[in-house]
């Protein structure tokens, strides 16, 4: 009698355990990212917007999956920079690891070469830190992007507001690198078209150190617009010796940099009034969401968040939250759900058509004072265009 | 044509001048003396870097102060590898023969573990700073004052060096290692003590450039690469081992990349700076002064 009552003592235990066990089960999330190699120095900001949120979900009692909160447990390896290691990695996450959830990988060479994975095992993943138009291409229906910086979206932004600020005259400079001459490419005939003649139009090696004959050359057309498509290294390079020379144009774009931590603290009181590619800011109080992301981020890595990488990464965090509050885990269903619904995020509702974000406009940021304000389009503007105050002697 | 006599041009020409000739000496030297291929070198200069802006940024420390412990500091670090992994490639004469193969590969594995041990400290994020980024006016140029400090610092460099390669015991010592090892040694020179000198001085001279440079670029644990592709070039330029080739190379450079440029299109940057190191090497494959002119 003891015995029987010691061993149903004993299953009612293990019963109860097991049950405890399954209901804090975690969710098992992999992905990729260049720790070493070649990106590894872009991908710090996509690194931590993703520890934050597993942080943050983690500490709300965990995902909800359709009603149940489970904690989410990381499952993520270096793919060293390499597209064809990122593609051994999303599979053997599929396949051997058995993930519950995919986020996505750092950069347009790993999504566009991990989009064939997630074709082949159904396996459905919100995209983050990619821009190309030939995302476009990518079969529909397993990878969705989040960006609103198509260029072929972009470009024509740029132009129109450039058109809407009274610029009569551009100089562009161009970093001889894939998504700048994509850019590039769609800018010109936009430019033609808002009838705003280019008075140089010079390219350069991304490994340029110095600009001095490019820019005096920029100088002595004087344009009222200088649009620099450049990258972190080339950017900063431009602000150096602009500030050298006094490029006095009141309206000078740098694409890529300007919304990462390093610009303002490298750069001051200079960086005021520059203009860079972005969508999304903390400052617009119709995305109610922006601002505790912000400053969560800034409270837990003492830094702000990369205007584009880190929103576009915690973009498709919340997407996928969302997503799997309605669908739970289940493939079929939360594909379903992704390619249907619009999401509320930190930049506003999101909402896909094929691979792309539909909702959200691409945009113009512009650094006044401190602040990152979104100056373009007018819709959704946080502040309007400040041309550029004079370089700080000092 | 009006640019290519402005003050600006040449300000810019002589300060990327300035940058290889920091950059490219530290190898050069390493090169000369121990025959060594220190393809860590770009790491060494982040490391310097890194000193700099960690200085800066938590103790409120001028670069041009913490340099001297970023200096201190790849100098011992540099002490530690040639006492613990170098000595033991010169200690068998079979491996000795295959010194340069051995050390392209142990130096490879270094720059590899530095990188990733500064990623994994320091996050791989870029960061910056901002230190004498005054721009003041000299002659018809504006200058930023970091760049003019880096400027200043690479000329007083050079010409230190080549007095201490002049008139130094231990600078004489270092030139007669260049030029011959073993007679070197035959005149009573201790090698050992020379070689261990001046690695640490070119892990040093490494950490000297990293820290100016922390004034004007981003530091990042791979910021480095760039700079020992670009030291390589120089030193190959100037001739493996020949000091003052290396300074004259260096300069050249900075002239290729400023006023090629001007002359031709930003877009032939490249083109004209590895076009240059193609003709040098099929036309004096010893360098630009030579192997006669060893060390000056």
């Amino acid at each position: 009698m003891t015995g029987k009552l010691l061993a149903g003592a004993a299953f009612g235990v293990a019963l109860a355990l097991s049950q405890a066990s399954f209901a804090a089960d975690p969710v098992k999330i992999g992905f990729s990212i260049a720790k070493t190699g070649l990106f590894a120095a872009g991908t710090g900001s996509q690194w931590d917007t993703y520890q934050l949120w597993k942080d943050e979900v983690n500490a709300r009692g965990g995902l909800d999956v359709k009603g149940v909160k489970r904690p989410i447990e990381f499952d993520w390896y270096d793919d060293q920079s390499d597209p064809g290691k990122t593609v051994q990695i999303y599979e053997k996450l599929i396949t051997d690891d058995k993930v519950d959830l995919l986020l996505a990988p750092w950069g347009t060479p790993m999504h566009i070469a991990v989009a064939g994975v997630l074709e082949r095992y159904h396996f459905p993943m919100i995209g983050d830190s990619a821009a190309s138009s030939k995302l476009r291409d990518i079969k529909p229906g397993n990878i969705w992007f989040t960006t609103a910086v198509m260029p072929d979206r972009f470009a024509p932004a740029v132009a129109a507001a450039l058109k809407a600020n009274g610029v009569k005259q551009v100089a562009v400079l161009t970093a001889q690198l894939p998504f700048s001459l994509e850019v590039k490419s769609y800018l010109m005939p936009a430019l033609e078209k808002a009838g705003i003649p280019v008075k140089v139009n010079e390219e350069y090696p991304p490994a340029i150190k110095d600009m001095t004959a490019l820019l005096t050359n920029v100088k002595n057309a004087a344009p009222d617009a200088v649009l620099v498509f450049s990258y972190p290294s080339d950017t900063a390079v431009y602000m150096k010796q602009a500030r050298e020379l006094g490029i006095a144009a009141p309206f000078q774009f740098v694409m890529i940099g300007v919304t990462d931590d390093w610009f303002l603290k490298q750069f001051g009181a200079a960086a005021d009034g520059i203009v860079t590619m972005g969508h999304w800011t903390p400052e617009r109080k119709e995305w109610p969401k922006g601002k505790p992301f912000f400053d969560a981020y800034e409270a837990k890595y003492h830094e702000a968040p990369d205007y584009l990488d880190a929103a576009l990464a915690y973009m498709s965090c919340e997407i996928l939250e969302q997503a799997v509050a309605k669908a739970g885990l289940d493939k079929d269903a939360l594909r379903q759900v992704i390619a249907t619904d619009t999401f509320e995020t930190i930049n506003g509702p999101v909402k896909f058509e094929g691979v792309q974000n539909v909702i959200t406009p691409p945009g113009l940021l512009q650094i006044q004072g401190t602040k990152m304000e979104l100056i373009w389009p007018p819709d959704f503007a946080t502040a309007k265009f400040k041309p550029k105050p004079a370089w700080p002697a000092n | 044509m009006q640019i290519l006599l402005s003050g600006q041009l040449l300000f810019a020409a002589l300060v990327t001048g300035a940058v290889y000739v920091l950059v490219a000496f530290g190898l050069n030297l390493v090169y000369g003396t121990l025959r060594l291929l220190n393809v860590a070198h770009g790491e060494i200069v982040m490391v310097g870097a890194y000193t700099s802006f960690w200085l800066f940024t938590l103790a409120h420390i001028s670069p041009l102060i913490s340099l001297f412990a970023a200096i201190a500091l790849a100098a011992a670090l540099g002490a530690a590898i040639y006492l613990g992994l170098v000595r033991r490639l010169f200690a068998s004469p079979r491996l000795l023969q295959r010194l340069e193969a051995n050390s392209l590969l142990l130096f490879f594995a270094f720059s590899i573990v530095l990188q990733n041990v500064a990623a994994l400290l320091f996050q791989p994020t870029p960061r910056a700073y901002q230190y004498l980024d005054r721009v003041i006016q000299l002659g018809n140029a504006s200058v930023t004052e970091n760049r003019l400090v880096i400027l200043i610092v690479a000329v007083v460099l050079c010409i230190a060096i080549i007095l201490f390669l002049r008139l130094h015991i231990y600078g004489l010592a270092i030139k007669a290692l260049i030029q011959h090892r073993e007679a070197a040694s035959v005149v009573g020179i201790d090698v050992e003590k020379v070689q261990l000198l001046s690695f640490c001085l070119g892990f040093g001279l490494a950490a000297l450039a990293g820290s100016l440079l922390s004034m004007t670029e981003q530091i990042s644990p791979f910021m480095g690469f760039p700079y020992t592709i670009a030291a390589f070039v120089v030193v190959i330029l100037g001739g493996l081992g020949n000091l003052v080739g290396g300074m004259v190379a260096s300069l050249l450079l900075g002239v290729i990349e400023t006023y090629g440029v001007a002359f031709t299109s930003s877009s032939l940057r490249s083109v004209l700076i590895y076009g240059i190191f193609i003709l040098v090497l099929m036309i004096r494959p010893q360098g630009l002064l030579g192997s006669r002119m060893i060390v000056r």
